[in-house]
């Protein structure tokens, strides 16, 4: 171990609004050590930046809220550096929350042992959480039928990239509409994945520019942000639509909404919406398969992966920022060594 | 027969926000006489449910509107008093979407039988009607009620609400209510045997409320409101909880959609799935419907109450009394005497 410390970043303040650089700080600790049986050491490769993070910072939901003082949580590819559990060993790859640091001890049920392969990016994007939560979220959620029309929000993002993308590969004459937030993000969803309408949402009324990208309506819409575009969808969502609730990025950073998107619950009940709610471990016993219809798509290349990554453990915060603002295309990440 | 008179209710206007009796008109009609293959109804009962509010309007739902200066529809039991149709015969009693009217005239399209010992014929437009249906269908299809789920229901005194309640304690399920005065959640507590009610109109902050009754949790939803309480709801359900959408009577009478719960983002944290559900969308419900019923009916674990007004000059009345609670379980109008015949 020819570092000798322990690079951690912490969260200092919980964030009231936006979040920036200054709720967070560097600082060093020692390197951990092992001490009990059935805890790995670890040394992070490479982070993972999802907007989930800034969700973590607002108070428990799926995994328990991100204090401040804490080191900030966040999901890594890491690299087994000693063992105390049977069935993992030193130089093992692993997906685990090691948070934002170069080292960590974490329990071995909590790792998830991952394959070598190059490039090993494609651990945290195609194959990894968002991947599969843009697997799981459209296909087991949000059951698309040959010929739907299907909308996701964040197009441009880790997850909705590959939504998009994984539309057009499994369903047979999907219209797939894209939302984002520049005109460049819409022309890559265009010209680079496959989309057949792309919205830019800042410069145009989504609810307006929904009903020339969707001239059937929205059988499915992969939500990803929430708020007046949850409510813009809404509106044209035909009977029976589906709506994948993976996130509301708009919601994240500030302070909460004063009220929700119009037509809850009214327009679910006329219209016999399925609104639900997910997350990527939701569906354990289908990962197999998934990973393997992933693999095959990308080997026939109808799913290009984007991958943005920053280098340095130094600059995880603003990445986060950044990513939270929509600066990224793909799927964001920091390369720690 | 050419001389019976019928009197029938029209919609005169379409209600701009809250309903008012100058949007009914009552007409008097001649009775025809039934032609070939065609019988004769007397109404005895009909129904008024919150949904025709929303036929009123003239807008794409999941039934057309309802047109000015037409008779309106809803559900009604009547008596067969004349026919020359083999499969109805004089003194049958049918359940049809004619109501609003004391006399119709049918081929038996869209009129079904009833069976007179399964309940008292009114039931037919409850507990055994589209009220119990609907109760049944978003419980068990859209919510999958299990055995022992805690469940939290909307408009529990109503006529949904109240089979809900009932039907989810059969099931040993832990069931919290609310409803808008100290009668009717004494009702659902004594009578109903839910294990609590909140007076939404009495107990300051509903979400505390909700948050007190369910120490656990909230498995199922089943809402028939919107507002406060779907956001109650949200905040205090459990991870992978299901909310059961049938209605949000407190909005009908909106002039435009009003903004809905802000904390949506609990969808995504706790896998919760909210479905909506129109009852005839699961009409394959229906013989496990009727076995389920009967059988708590026969064995008294099914209490109904009902609100009754006489006389079709009274259903615009009826109607509006939904809007404002003054209605207790099922609204009712009963429209002549039974028999008719």
């Amino acid at each position: 171990m020819s570092q000798a410390v322990n690079r951690q970043i912490q969260l200092v303040e919980t964030p009231k609004g936006k979040l920036g650089p200054e709720h967070f700080k560097l600082a060093e600790a020692a390197v951990p050590t092992l001490s009990n049986e059935g805890e790995l050491l670890l040394r992070t490769r490479y982070i993972s930046l999802d907007a989930a993070n800034r969700a973590w910072m607002q108070g428990a939901t799926y995994r328990d809220a991100v204090e401040s003082g804490q080191v900030m949580a966040g999901g890594a590819l890491a690299e087994v550096l000693e063992s105390k559990a049977k069935g993992f060993a030193e130089g093992d790859l692993v997906f685990a929350d090691t948070g934002w640091q170069d080292y960590a001890v974490v329990p071995a049920k909590a790792a998830q042992k991952v394959p070598h392969m190059e490039p090993e990016t494609h651990l945290l994007s195609v194959y990894g959480v968002a991947g599969l939560t843009a697997y799981f979220g459209l296909l087991n959620v949000g059951q698309p039928k040959a010929g739907e029309t299907i909308l996701v929000s964040a197009a441009a993002g880790s997850v909705g990239s590959i939504v998009g993308q994984i539309a057009k590969a499994a369903i047979p004459d999907c219209h797939v509409v894209g939302i984002a937030g520049s005109d460049d993000k819409c022309q890559w969803l265009l010209d680079e994945l496959g989309f057949d309408a792309a919205i830019n949402y800042k410069t145009q009324p989504v609810h307006k520019a929904l009903k020339e990208a969707a001239p059937k309506g929205v059988d499915v819409y992969f939500d990803n942000v929430g708020g007046d575009i949850l409510e813009a969808a809404l509106f044209r969502m035909n009977l029976f639509g589906r709506i994948a609730c993976c996130g509301a990025v708009s919601q994240y950073d500030g302070a909460p909404p004063a009220a929700g998107p119009r037509g809850v619950p009214g327009l679910i009940v006329t219209k016999r919406l399925n609104l639900r709610g997910f997350i990527m471990s939701d569906f354990p016993t289908e990962r197999e398969k998934a990973l393997a219809d992933l693999q095959g798509w990308v080997a026939e290349g109808k799913i290009k992966v984007k991958e943005d990554v920053i280098d340095g453990l130094e600059n995880t915060p603003a990445a986060l920022v950044g990513l939270l603002a929509g600066e990224n295309r793909g799927k964001r990440m920091v390369k720690v060594i | 027969m050419s001389n019976m008179k019928s009197r029938e209710i029209h919609l005169a206007a379409r209600p701009d926000g809250e309903p008012t009796e100058n949007d009914f008109k009552l007409v008097e009609t001649d009775v025809a006489e039934p032609g070939a293959n065609e019988f004769l109804v007397r109404n005895l009962w009909m129904s008024v449910d919150p949904y025709m509010r929303g036929r009123m309007m003239d807008r794409e739902s999941y039934v057309p509107p309802f047109q000015i200066g037409e008779v309106l529809q809803g559900g009604a039991i009547g008596q067969v008093i004349s026919s020359n149709n083999p499969n109805f015969a004089k003194g049958d009693y049918v359940n049809s979407m004619n109501g609003w009217r004391e006399f119709y005239v049918s081929d038996g399209m869209m009129v079904n039988k009833i069976d007179p010992s399964m309940g008292p014929i009114e039931a037919n437009l409850g507990v055994l009607g589209m009220p119990g249906m609907t109760a049944y269908a978003g419980l068990f299809k859209v919510a999958g009620l299990k055995d022992g789920d805690t469940v939290f229901v909307s408009a529990a005194s109503g006529a949904v609400g109240a089979v809900v309640c009932q039907l989810a304690k059969a099931h040993g399920c832990y069931v919290v209510g609310s409803a808008g005065s100290d009668d009717k959640c004494k009702w659902l507590e004594e009578v109903a045997g839910i294990d609590k009610a909140i007076n939404y109109k009495t107990c300051g902050d509903l979400d505390a409320a909700v948050g007190a009754a369910f120490p656990k949790g909230i498995d199922v939803y089943f809402e028939n409101v919107g507002g406060a309480h779907l956001q109650a709801a949200i905040n205090h359900m459990k991870p992978f909880g299901r909310a059961a959408l049938c209605g949000m009577i407190e909005q009908y009478n909106d002039k435009a959609p009003r903004p809905g719960p802000n904390n949506l983002i609990q969808i995504v944290g706790k896998s919760l799935k909210l479905e909506g559900f129109i009852v005839s969308n699961h009409l394959d419900i229906i013989p496990e419907f009727y076995a389920e019923m009967s059988k708590l009916i026969a064995s008294g674990k099914m209490k109904t109450e009902q609100t009754i007004e006489t006389g079709i000059e009274n259903a615009p009345k009826a109607f509006l009394n939904l809007f404002s609670g003054a209605n207790f379980g099922k609204m009712l109008v009963k429209l002549g005497d039974d028999p008719a015949v």
